[in-house]
């Protein structure tokens, strides 16, 4: 038997893994943004190409709204846990006691699936017992009501991923080197100005991406909004991920699905290529 | 840890600027314990509450206003979890699905990474990055002719669905993570290995894969965990009789005229259980394995 070169033998290993993202991530993505043209049903065979029809529709309908709510839960969801985060981050890099165990107990709202930590924010904001409008004193439905369903929302997804931005800023700040707020220090630097002048441009590259990423998958966030709200009320929190699963599996709607997810899918492509730039700069 | 403390507040000391620099370190604890006290309280009294509510009678639970400290205490609910078939159905689910998409995911993503961290090739580069990328395409677009393509290939609703959908999902992280731990066994070992005649196989599987287990055992967790928590592919692909926990406890407790909260609560505590579980285990690896995955290059 011949033997085989490095490059055979590499891409042998790594067969599996290609056939799977090609049968499970790559052609359902290409065929999605084909369907697009197509007037198709989930529950009816066959299907007729309309063109340009579905995006035609489909910009000048759900889409701007859809894009709206979107972008404010992804600015919301991702800037709130990042602020909490960083400074969560800071407070445990500053010698306290503890901090590791500290680190591990926060952890937890991060850890526990999604489906249950939305079950837990739905208890809290339940509208007759819910805990909070025990502690208010109120009686106020909070994810029924259009002007606080989003924030709401937003509320919870940033309980849930703080912790994520708190464990990799901490990462970073401890990568700092100590002599740098030393100098600082000796130079008559206090603490709020070496927190901008040392560690803030030390931290520019992680805190970056940690920050790009999270509004990556903010972008395309599903089980929070659909457990807390299923995108209501009136459409007050249906982002895109919502909105193209609704239109698929339960209006049975394929093209105008897949028109909307491929408009959906050119923005997170922009998103995605600023970040693998940011990635390539940052590994230099 | 206390020791290296004790000494560079020493040394400090030692300073001329001491006089100046011990408030401003005081002042900065003070600070960095309020900024803990206010996150931890947010962050921790929603699980305070998930726990509390799991062992309020019911009677209790549904008074309004709650009361925050439990005046009676019961493991009824966690009683009724047991008695409940539907949802051991889903348990099972839950566990064949995410143990079989862990071993899965460790071997093929060890193989991968094996490839993208001992051998240079055409294309390595872009490929590394295109895995890293995939994890970001959006899962809701991608059901829609995933589901076809099960369909199809009469896959649909199916635990081969779920399994061979939560493998790829879990494959760039898990790639990146064993990348950088195969980094880290030496050439050396498996060139001499090679000079001994064993055969690329061989070396792989009897030199590097043992050196690498630390960090294959992080994989395997990482991804049953992922399968575990999965929610929008489990709704969607599985049978109601293949579904898993998550969108089982939908099914099971939502939707009702009036939901059984301590039920559920107690239901969500128990869920959560072998993920944390998981995770106090993986706490070493997370750092290292997430800035990997998600951050370096």
């Amino acid at each position: 038997m011949r033997r085989l070169s490095d490059a055979q033998f590499a891409w042998l290993l790594m067969l599996p893994g290609l056939a799977l993202f090609g049968a499970i991530i790559t052609y359902p993505l290409v065929s999605a943004l084909v369907t697009g043209l197509f007037e198709q049903s989930l529950v009816r065979p066959g299907r007729l190409f309309v063109g340009l029809a579905n995006f035609a529709d489909v910009l000048g309908g759900d889409f701007w709204p859809v894009f709206r709510n979107t972008m404010i839960f992804t600015l919301g969801a991702t800037v709130a846990p990042f602020v909490l985060g960083y400074a969560l981050a800071l407070a445990l890099n500053a010698g306290i006691r503890g901090s590791g165990f500290l680190r591990g107990l926060f952890l937890f709202p991060w850890v526990i699936p999604g489906v249950v930590v939305s079950f837990l924010w739905l208890w809290i904001f339940n509208a007759n017992y819910g805990v909070l409008n025990g502690i208010l004193g109120t009686r106020f439905s909070w994810l029924g009501d259009p002007d606080t369903a989003m924030l709401a929302v937003i509320v919870t997804k940033t309980w849930a991923s703080f912790p994520w931005m708190m464990i990799m800023l901490l990462a970073g700040l401890q990568t700092m080197p100590k002599e740098l707020h030393e100098a600082a220090s000796v130079d008559g630097a206090g603490t709020i100005r070496r927190f901008w002048s040392v560690t803030v441009p030390h931290m520019k590259g992680i805190a970056g991406i940690v920050f790009l990423l999270e509004f990556i998958w903010n972008f395309q966030h599903f089980d929070t909004i659909y457990v807390l709200t299923g995108g209501g009320p009136a459409g007050a929190t249906k982002t895109f991920a919502v909105a193209v699963y609704d239109t698929a599996f339960k209006g049975f709607d394929l093209g105008h699905a897949s028109a909307l997810g491929g408009l959906w899918m050119l923005l997170l492509l922009i998103l995605v290529a600023i970040y693998l730039r940011r990635e390539k700069e940052d590994a230099r | 840890m206390t020791v290296t403390a004790t000494r560079s507040r020493t040394t400090t000391l030692a300073r001329p600027v001491r006089a100046r620099r011990r408030p401003d370190v005081v002042r900065s604890r003070a600070a960095a314990w309020v900024a803990v006290g206010l996150i931890g309280l947010f962050g921790l009294a929603p699980i305070y509450w998930l726990v509390v509510t799991a062992l309020t009678p019911d009677e209790t639970a549904f008074s309004f206003p709650p009361s925050l400290i439990p005046t009676e205490v019961t493991l009824e609910h966690f009683v009724n979890l047991t008695k409940n078939e539907q949802l051991f159905g889903y348990l099972i689910n839950s566990v064949i699905v995410s143990v079989i998409t862990a071993v899965l995911s460790v071997i093929v993503s060890a193989y991968m990474a094996n490839a993208f961290s001992k051998f240079l090739y055409r294309g390595r580069t872009s490929l590394m990055h295109l895995v890293l990328a995939s994890q970001m395409f959006p899962q809701a677009l991608l059901l829609i002719t995933l589901y076809a393509v099960f369909s199809a290939t009469g896959l649909l609703g199916s635990y081969a669905a779920l399994v061979l959908s939560f493998t790829t999902f879990t494959l760039p992280l898990c790639v990146w993570m064993l990348k950088g731990i195969f980094d880290t066994v030496p050439s050396s070992l498996m060139e001499a290995a090679a000079i001994d005649g064993a055969s690329r196989w061989r070396t792989l599987h009897q030199v590097a894969l043992p050196l690498a287990a630390p960090g294959l055992v992080a994989a395997g967790l990482f991804a049953f965990v992922r399968a575990w928590n999965d929610f929008i592919f489990a709704l969607t692909l599985a049978d109601p009789e293949r579904q898993t926990l998550p969108p089982g406890l939908v099914h099971t407790y939502l939707g009702e005229f009036q939901t059984a909260w301590p039920d559920l609560m107690a239901a969500s505590f128990v869920v959560s259980l072998p993920v944390i579980a998981a995770f106090m285990f993986l706490q070493r690896y997370l750092v290292g394995g997430l800035t990997a995955g998600a951050v370096k290059g």
